[in-house]
This record gives C-alpha cells, structure tokens and sequence, in this order.
C-alpha cells in the first residue's frame, strides 16, 4: 500500500446550523490523482477551503504527512506544500505572467527588498515550458486568453513545488486539446510522487484521469475506492442518491407551430458566427456546450444586455430592438442569468421588491406613477405559495438569507409576475439541491405547457436529455448541430461539443487516443 | 424587522449590565441589554440621541429654548434638510454629489443677475456680464414684476441643468461620481466667482427676501418649502416607481438593468433631484443673506453629507430613508447650535462636527455587524 | 491586427499624448514658454503638489483616496513653524517632528479605515476637518512666519545647480518609483488593488499594505508641506485646503484608476502633476484673465478623466476574449 501524504478526519462543518460537512473522512496517497464528485453544494468547495486555510472545521482534524495540520490562512497551507487551482482564476490581470507567478514569495537580490527580475523570469520561463506555453513572462495577463490563463494558474502552483495539488474544474475554459495536455501534464506530475485531487463534474475526464475517487452527497462521503470499480453510471447513481430516472419529471412535449423566437445569422466578432435558432410556442430548446462555447454570451445578445453585429431576432415575427432589455421585456421575453447573486437578485433587498422588479411598471399609475404596493404584494404572494417558496416574510426578509433554491424561486417568480411568452434560462439549476432542481423542472414542464417558449441553457447533458424537445449544440462560438428528442445521445452530444466528428467508431477512437 | 435574541456579545455601554446581572457563560441576554440593543437598532436612534442631548444642555445652556434661539436653528435648518435631501437620493444610489455646493453658488449668482435692482459699476464693470446682463440699472428683468418668478425658475434650471451634466457623465460615460463631480464643483464654483468677478450682488427684490423672513411666529417661506419638499421626496422614495427602481440600482445596477430597470434614466434623474434640491436651498441662503452670493455654500459639503451620515445613510448605497435625512439633519442643526452658544471658537466647533461624524460612521459599522449577527 | 494594436498604444498612452498635444499648443502661442527659465519654474511650482500626489497615488492604487493631505500639510507646517519660532528647536528636529505628525494623521486614517472598518472618503473627510481644526487651534487662526533659516532654503541648490525643492521632488518619485516597479511591497500593492479577495488568497497582508499608503500619504503631504514654506515663508489658516484635490487631480491625469489597481508615479503621476503646472503656466503666458483659469483647469480634467472612461471601455471591448478560432 502507498503511503498515506494527507487526510481528513471526521470533518464537520456547519454555517448558520446547516451542516455543509457532516463526519467526512478520507485518505490521499502519495503518487496518486484522486476525483472528488458530487453535485454542487455536496459540499467539494467545502472540503477544500478547509485544507487551504480558507475555513477552519467545527469539528474533526486534518492530518499531514503524518502530523496534525490545521491552516489558519491560505499562506499557511501554501508553505505546508498544498496548493490550488481554481475554477475562477485567481490572477492579478495589471501584472505580468511572472510577477503572478511569483506573487506570494518574489525573490530578492539578496536581503533587499528588490526583486530580482532576471531570476523571476529565469524560472518563470522554465516553468512555462514545462507546461508548453508559448507565452513572454513580462506580458500582462490581461492580453493572455482564458485558455492561456488558466495554464498560468498551474504554472503559479507549479512554481512552490509543491507535492499536493488541488484541481478545481480547471478544464471549464479550455478547449479540448488543451484540456488533453494539462491531463498529460498532471499524469506525469503523479508519476514524479505528487498527490492530486481533482474535482470535476465531467465525469468521462474523472474516469479516464484519476486513480481513485470519492463521491460525495450532502456534505458526507457516500462511497469511495480505486475508479476501476465506479463506471460512469454508478456515480452519478451514487452522487444523486437515487435512480437517475427520478431525478426528472415526466415530459411530454407541448411544441406548437407559431415560432415565437428567431434568430438568423447572428454574428458579433470573436464572439459567435451565423446562429441561427427557432424556439416554438410550449417548445423547450436546449443549448448544450462547454464553458466559453458562446452560449451564454449568444443568450445575453438575444435579450439585449450585449450587442452583436450582424443578423437578425424576431420576436413573433417582429424584429426585436437590439441592446434594449426593457424592450425585450416588453416583447414578452424573460432572462435567467447563469449568476444569481451578480445579475439576478438584489441580494440586500426584501424577497418581494426583488419579485417585482421587473413588474413594477404594471403595478404602478401612468399618471402619478405610484405604485400599487397591495396588489403588488397580492399577486407577488401568490407567485411566492405557487412555486412553493419557503421564507418566513415577503415583504421584509433579504433575499439573500435564502437558500439557492428558494433564491432561484425568486429570480423564477419575479419573471413569471410578468407572465412571459419566451423563456431564456442560462444554468438554472446551478448551486441549487436534487430537490429544489426537481421543482425548477415541474415549473418549466408547467411553462411549457401554458404555451411559454422555454430556451434552456445548461453544462449537463442529462437534464437537457430529460428536459428539452431539441438540444443545440455549440462549439467555440458556432452552432455545431442540432438534435431532434429521438436523436438525443450523450456521448454524441458531447463528442460535438468538442468538435469531434459524430460518428463513431472504436478504431476511431483508439486513433484519436493515440495522437493525442 | 423580526427582534431575535441573539447571541452576541453586547455594545460597550451595557457591559456592566451584562456582568451585574447575567451569570458567567450565558448566552441569552439580559432584558437590558436587549432594549439598548433595540434602541441601538431602532430607526429612531438619531432622533432619541438628539432627544437626549438637548435635555442634558438644556440645564447647562438656558438660552437654548429662547425663542430667537429656536427661530435661528429652525431658520438654519431648513435650507440644509433641503439641500441635504438631495444629497440622500444620491447616495442611495452609492454616488456622491460634490457639485452641490457650486450649484449653489452658480444659482444664487445667476438668479440675483436676473433680479438684482441695481449694481455698483465700481465693482462690477470688470465683470463679463456687464454691460449686456448687468447694468447700474440692475439685471436683465431689475424691477420688474416678472423678475421673482423668472429669477427664482432660472436658479432651479442651474441646478437642473448641472444635475444632468453629472448624471450624464456618470451614467454613460460611466466616470467615477466623485471625480465628475469633484470637476463639476471646480468648474461651476471657478464659474460664479468669474462672472462677478468674486464680488456679492445685491438689491434683490423686497418679495424674494421674505421668503426666508418670518410670516408668522416660526413659520417662514422656506420652512413651508423645506416641508413640502421633504414630504414629496418622502414619497418619491416610498411609493414611486422611481423610488422603488432607485434602490434597486443602487444595490447592484447590472442585476436591474437585466431586469428591465432604465439605470441611466435613473441615474441622470437622481443627480437632477440632488442638482435641483441644492438650487431650492440656494433661493432659501440667498434670501436670507439678501444677495447672490459667488461663494455661497463652499464649506457647506462636510455638513451636508455628515448630516446624511448621522443620519444613518451609507455611503455604499441602497439605503436611506428622508425621515434619516432629517434626524441627521435636526441633530446637526442642535449639535452646531449648542457649541456656538457656549461660544467655543469656530475651529474648535470644527473638530467637535468632524468626531461626531465620526462617531456616527463608527456606530454605522457597529450596527451593520449586530444586523448581520442578527440574521 | 496592426491597427487595433495602435489604437491600443494611443488609448494606453493618452496622458502623454495629451501632454505633448497641450506643450506644443503653448509654445505655438507664446514662444517665451519655451525656455529654461520657465522649465525651472514650472518644475518648481510642481515640486509640492507633485509631492502630495506621490502619496495620493500610493492611496489611490489600493482604490482608497485620501482627501485629509491638504490639512496634514497645514497641521505639520504650523507645528514645525511653532517648534522653531516659540521652542526654538534646530530647524532639522522641528522638521522631522513635523514629518512625525504626517505619519501620525496617516496612522489614524490607516487605523480607521483597516481596523474600524471605515469608508476611505469618509475617513480622510474627517480627518481633513479635525486636523485644520488643530491646526486652527495651535494658532488661534494667526498666519505663521518663518524664519530665514528656513525660507533661505528654496534658494539653495544641491550639486550646484538643481533647486532644493526640485531635488526633493525627484528623489521622493526616484524612491516611489522604485518601490512601486520593483520591490515585493509595491508589486504587491497593484496586486491588492486589481483584485482584493484574490490578493488574499495568496497570502499578501492587504490590511496591511493599505494601511502602509496611508501613512506614506501623510508623510509626503508633510513634507509637501515643509517644500511649500521653504518657498512662501509664511502659513495662513487656508494654507493647503484644496490641495487634496489638485493631487487627486494630478494623480488620475497621470492615468490613476479611482478603482485602484492602475496607475504609477514615473511617468504617469509625474506627468500629471507637470501638465498641471504647465497649463497654469501657460495660462499665464497666454495672458488669460486669472478668474477664467480655474475653469480652464477643470475643464482639462473633466477631459483626462473623460478619455480614460472611454479608453477603459474600449480596451475592454479590444481585450474581450475571442472565442471564435479564426
């Protein structure tokens, strides 16, 4: 058996009473990539704040090569040799690659407090090289590309030599090449006896990368061993808590004739190129595509919080004016943006100001411009009981002292108050618990239903398989293809989204292995 | 708000009743506590503060309650709350309005040109408007009967007018508030000074000064236009649609944007309401110093925006309410009143404004952490 | 490719371009603008605004702003001048004592504002009100004179040549410069402001650091303020108000961001502050009415200021990332 570099023991965690980690224990060993699942709010983000340094555990201990381990702050875990890269990059876009690099420890001529320049590039150069990118270390990083940020992240954790690494969803803005290299880049990092953990939700990169896995649920450890013994299916069984097939209500389809959205050759330079997308009235489309595919920027065009260039969107036939969200609203169109906390709630304003906001023209007089607060409040309420959101007072509690679910409720609610003929949802579902998603489904099936035109943008595959009546495909600001329900496949959907040809083979695949 | 007992440790004051009362390691609290805690809390706390404060000087200064007494502090009052309101619907948006202080000065100039009877060639031919704007018969409408209105609609346009440069500034050419309005305040005070060439007009006419004159007993002109104007902008605030869409931007301007919230129109509206609150208070001064006046109100920005602050208005934004606006202000008022009548010098009275404002800042933060304690 | 790379080049550097612009316009119109006298004398006059804005910058690049520098230097210039006149301490000591207060307003703004938990603009207003009220205090509001041992100052030249005040000036951009471009404390410091939550991810003391341009802004208002009676001699009860905007001024048309993150002191404040003095300069030798130049100042900002908004905008636009492979 190899040696055990680091583990946790009976971790607990709890914010406001809420246990995020309850009792977790496991093991990392040296010479070995370890996946963590589980979906968000499992409480992964959690767990790796808490070896950072970032959060100190209520109860249980960390051990470290052997010795008790508890960080106070990040810098503690980074000299203990733990570091991280992070799904949002933590780099300093007014600095160059190798100041970022070396931020935390700049070495010095001597004992003043210069830095030495040529020594800081010296290495920062080697480093990038190890990681074969072909970059200046005194190029700022806010000329470098998404894809080009992310490797320096790595290079900056690289750089301590550290011998625990901890990956958080660092494939999400790379594409598919370069996502195979920093695989390869990790797989020899084990091989020179470093540990790592790797937290992802694409579950074929978890199996075909790591060692061993540990699959988390509600903030405890449901099930762990050597990957060899957790096929794809298992996990997501063991990561949801129940049979996939519950995990979604039953669809039928209520697609009508009339479109209600048309998008024709939209295009905006370096942004997205020749879209062009139909929504029908009670149809739900879905758009599927890695992070950076364009689909939230092309969703973001079409209610007119960003301009594009080129093209046209029409609503029922009508153009509709660009860069003009009060507009789009009035066309009858609704946004839910992918960020809840920065674009869709008013985190420090009560529950029923944030449901009706976008509403409030309809509740107030032409003339005086008053607003009728009791029918506002009337209606908000019934909208609140309907979609069976849990607060204790309407027109007081912040909205932000909800939980992800209840505050998805009310971005839902507070689109729904203004009864909208087409529905773009960007991530719905994100951050939020197994059963509040089972809600936000039953509430786009009821949708659908009444005739609202649903455009459903999500990363996971299998609840746009469940949900929608047509999956488009994006790849790198295109759309790729488009699926009709009886066509909907998971891996030949994802085989599109990373621009690989649809049909397939096993000679084909082990050929693509191969040169990659 | 829902009152939950919490556990926390107390503000300083009631440590004592804590270690009197409560046996070691409670976490409940003891009642007392809990009441100065609610009234730490409470939206009246400025007001109960002020309350306080003038019993504990009412011994120590008898005048205080003489009646010439409160006529002077209600007749400083009301031309600060009014322009002080404006200041509020600034900063809930989190914004900061500089150029009050120059609206000021540019509308008492620009209304006395209007008005003004008569001008002193000795000290105003170097000025750029004489001769055209500017005579010794006085200015364009001197002793006319139109001169009241026009005069006084020509100071509210200068308020209107600078309220829109800003809030053009700010909302499309997204400029940082304070530097487009620090620029505003420089040009426009540069402005007045340069179009009287730093000299006061006077001559205005008799109906313009009575309306910070006494009518009856305490009642005055600007008394009933601070009030009209702070029940309007109450429920502006309240119970409007741009009320309601002000805070929303204010606590975050992309987030109501996507909801369909015209933040620019918002934006450009409330510098408008702090330009034009600040032009009413500029006919409230100028009336009663009887003269248009090229520096009036230049070291009024502290006590403009410590009253807002005492009165409980951040500066980060989406919050604030007039009731606050007047405590603050009301407390102001008392607090400057009281120190000139124990006849403290001015810099002394100065530094005493500055560690109240502070206080007032501290007790801020103090709050925002028992509240979010609280939740 | 090219062209966006030289618009790039043109937006990034629209202070000098616009400096360059202003310099030429001034020598077209009054050709005596361009002698050495008159380069003296507007490096002179920027000596101790230029200063102040040092420190501003410091501020200002943690997204901070520090409105209480034009009291500090009243406050410093009145202890020091009451040190030498009524205690009768060695000009040195009074100076340095004078620099201590500098740090000590500092302190108490750093305190405040790190430990307290305060706004910066909230703060230093404060602190501005109190500090003059002090000041006014120590004084009774009475103007204070120097001595000529002070006074005599301004007329000596170090290395023979170089007036003291200039030579001041320079080293004190000469340190900045250098702490700011190429030690770990200022390299640190563009890190906290770009991005406060990920500076202290990786371990950076940012409580610290903010704290630390507090008191290296009320140190250099100080001795801004010490500069500024080697040349006048003589402090009234408005000496300094004001001046905190002027370096503020000085500071972001040397392209500081108000958002922190951007900025530096050479060439970027120094410029600032020069373009200031050049303008008022020229102002002069244009023979414009002094009641016209204050506007004409502003207006300069309101521009400098106007086109790094739409700079910022637009190379945000140039800089969006490309998803499309070409």
């Amino acid at each position: 058996m190899a040696e055990v570099v680091f583990a946790y023991k009976n971790i607990t965690k709890r914010f406001f009473g809420v246990h995020a980690l309850k009792d977790v224990s496991f093991e990392l060993e040296r010479g070995r990539i370890l996946g963590l699942v589980g979906e968000n709010g499992a409480g992964k983000s959690t767990l790796m704040n808490i070896l950072g340094g970032v959060l100190q555990p209520d109860e249980g201990q960390m051990i470290l090569r052997g010795a008790p381990f508890a960080p106070k702050n990040p810098l503690e875990a980074s000299s203990a040799g733990i570091e991280f890269i992070h799904q949002e990059l933590n780099l300093f876009t007014n600095l160059s690659v190798s100041e970022n690099i070396s931020i935390s420890r700049f070495p010095c001529l001597g004992s003043s407090p210069l830095i030495n320049k040529k020594k800081m590039r010296e290495s920062c150069k080697k480093l990038l090289k190890s990681l074969n990118l072909d970059i200046s270390p005194n190029i700022l990083v806010e000329n470098l590309s998404p894809g080009e940020r992310q490797l320096v992240e790595i290079a900056k954790a690289l750089s301590t030599n550290a011998d625990i690494l901890l990956f958080d969803e660092p494939t999400t803005s790379l594409t598919a090449k370069e996502t195979e290299h920093l695989f390869s880049i990790m797989r020899s990092l084990r091989d020179e006896g470093k540990s790592i953990i790797y937290i992802s939700h694409i579950l074929g990169d978890v199996k075909s990368l790591v060692d061993d896995i540990v699959v988390l649920r509600d903030g405890q450890v449901i099930c762990g061993g050597p990957i060899e013994d957790f096929p794809i299916h298992r996990m997501i069984n063991l990561m949801v808590g129940r049979e996939i097939s519950n995990v979604f209500p039953e669809r039928h389809s209520h697609a009508k004739d009339r479109v209600i959205l048309e998008a024709k050759h939209v295009s905006e330079t370096g942004i997205v190129r020749d879209v062009n997308i139909t929504v029908r009235e009670g149809e739900i489309v879905g758009m599927f595509g890695l992070m950076g595919s364009g689909r939230t920027e092309f969703a973001r065009m079409l209610f007119g919080v960003d301009p594009y260039k080129e093209g046209s969107i029409t609503v029922c036939t009508e153009p509709l004016p660009k860069r003009n969200p009060q507009q789009s609203i009035k066309r009858g169109l609704a946004f839910i943006t992918e960020n809840r906390r920065e674009e869709g709630l008013l985190m420090d304003y009560p529950i029923l100001e944030n449901i009706g906001l976008v509403s409030l023209p309809d509740f107030s007089s032409r003339m005086t411009r008053m607003v009728d607060s009791k029918r506002l409040f009337k209606q908000a309420n019934e909208i609140a009981t309907s979609l069976r959101l849990k607060c204790n007072d309407l027109k007081n509690q912040k909205v932000k002292s909800l939980s992800g679910g209840n505050q998805q409720k009310v971005v839902i609610g507070k689109w729904l108050l203004k009864h909208p003929s087409m529905l773009i949802m960007d991530e719905p579902t994100r951050g939020i618990d197994v059963g509040a998603k089972y809600e936000v489904y039953l509430i786009m099936e009821q949708l659908a239903k009444e005739g609202t035109g649903i455009l459903f943008i999500s990363s996971e595959v299998e609840e746009l398989m469940a949900m929608c009546d047509r999956i488009v495909v994006w790849s790198q600001g295109e759309v790729m293809h488009e699926f009709e329900k009886s066509d909907f496949s998971q891996e030949r959907i994802m085989r599109i989204a990373f621009r690989q040809s649809l049909e397939y083979s096993e000679e084909e695949k082990a050929v693509v292995n191969g040169q990659d | 708000m829902k009152q939950t007992l919490v556990r926390k440790e107390p503000e300083k004051g009631s440590s004592a009743v804590q270690e009197a009362g409560m046996p070691q390691g409670r976490l409940l609290l003891s009642p007392q506590v809990n009441v100065a805690k609610r009234i730490l809390m409470s939206e009246y706390f400025v007001l109960y503060l002020t309350i306080l404060y003038i019993l504990i000087l009412t011994p120590i200064i008898p005048r205080l309650w003489h009646p010439m007494n409160i006529r002077n502090i209600l007749s400083n009052m009301w031309p600060l709350l009014v322009v002080a309101i404006g200041q509020t619907f600034v900063l809930i948006l989190a914004g900061i309005d500089l150029s009050q202080t120059s609206v000021m000065a540019m509308s008492s100039v620009v209304g006395a040109v209007v008005m003004t009877s008569s001008a002193d060639p000795i000290l105003f031919t170097k000025s750029p408007l004489w001769g055209v704007f500017l005579t010794e018969q006085g200015g364009l409408l001197g002793g006319s009967p139109w001169a009241l209105p026009v005069g006084i609609l020509a100071m509210l346009a200068v308020g209107l007018i600078i309220g829109f440069l800003n809030g053009f500034s700010v909302a499309y050419f997204r400029m940082p508030p304070f530097i487009v309005t620090l620029v505003s305040m420089m040009l426009f005070s540069a402005m007045a000074i340069f179009l009287t060439k730093s000299e006061n007009i006077r001559y205005l006419p008799e109906a313009y000064l009575r309306i910070s004159k006494s009518w009856f007993s305490v009642i005055s002109g600007a008394m009933i236009i601070a009030i009209i104007l702070a029940i309007v902008a109450h429920i502006l605030l309240t119970r409007t649609l741009f009320g309601k869409r002000l805070y929303a931007v204010g606590i975050n301007t992309t987030a109501s944007q996507i909801s369909g919230v015209p933040a620019r129109r918002t934006i450009i509206t409330a510098y408008m309401v702090s330009g034009l609150c600040a032009s009413i208070a500029a006919v409230l001064y100028s009336s009663r110093l009887e003269m248009g006046r090229p520096t009036l109100g230049s070291t009024l920005f502290i006590d403009i925006v410590g009253a807002n602050i005492i009165g409980g208005i951040s500066l980060a934004g989406g919050k604030g309410k007039i009731t606050w606006t007047i405590f603050g202000v009301f407390f102001f008022i008392i607090l400057a009143n009281s120190l000139n009548m124990l006849n403290l010098s001015f810099y002394i009275i100065d530094m005493v404004k500055g560690s109240v404002i502070l206080i007032a800042a501290l007790l801020d933060v103090a709050r925002n952490r028992i509240r979010k304690a609280q939740m | 490719m090219d062209k966006t790379r030289v618009i790039k080049f043109t937006m990034k550097n629209s202070t000098a371009v616009l400096f360059v612009l202003i310099f030429i316009m001034f020598g077209l119109i009054a050709p005596r603008f361009f002698t050495v006298k008159n380069f003296q004398n507007i490096m002179s006059n920027a000596s101790y605004i230029g200063i102040i804005a040092v420190g501003m910058t410091f501020v200002l690049l943690t997204g901070g702003i520090d409105l209480s520098v034009g009291s500090t230097m009243y406050l410093c210039a009145v202890v020091c001048g009451k040190l030498i006149n009524e205690a009768k301490m060695p000009v040195l000591f009074a100076v340095i004592i004078s620099l201590l207060v500098g740090v000590l307003i500092g302190s108490v703004n750093a305190f405040a504002i790190t430990r307290l938990r305060l706004v910066p603009f909230i703060t230093t207003l404060i602190t501005q009100t109190i500090a003059r009220g002090f000041g006014l205090f120590i004084t009774r509001s009475i103007a204070v004179n120097y001595p000529d041992s002070v006074t005599l100052m301004s007329t000596s030249k170090v290395l023979g040549f170089i007036p003291l005040q200039i030579f001041i000036f320079l080293s004190v951009v000469a340190v900045a410069a250098i702490v700011l471009g190429k030690t770990r404390y200022g390299r640190q410091l563009y890190a906290v402001g770009n991005d406060l939550e990920s500076a202290k991810k990786a371990g950076i003391r940012c409580d610290r650091l903010i704290a630390s341009t507090y008191i290296i802004s009320g140190l250099l208002a100080a001795l801004g303020g010490f500069v500024t009676i080697t040349q006048i001699g003589r402090v009234n009860a408005g000496f300094g108000s004001g001046d905190e905007f002027d370096a503020i001024a000085a500071a972001v048309l040397g392209g500081a961001s108000l958002f922190g993150g951007i900025g530096t002191v050479f060439p970027g404040t120094v410029l600032g502050t020069v373009m200031i003095e050049m303008i008022q300069a020229g102002l002069v030798f244009a023979n414009i009415d002094i009641y016209i130049q204050p506007i004409i100042m502003a207006g300069i900002i309101f521009l400098a200021v106007f086109i790094d908004s739409v700079r910022t905008t637009q190379i945000q636009k140039l800089e969006r990332r490309n998803i499309l492979k070409a």
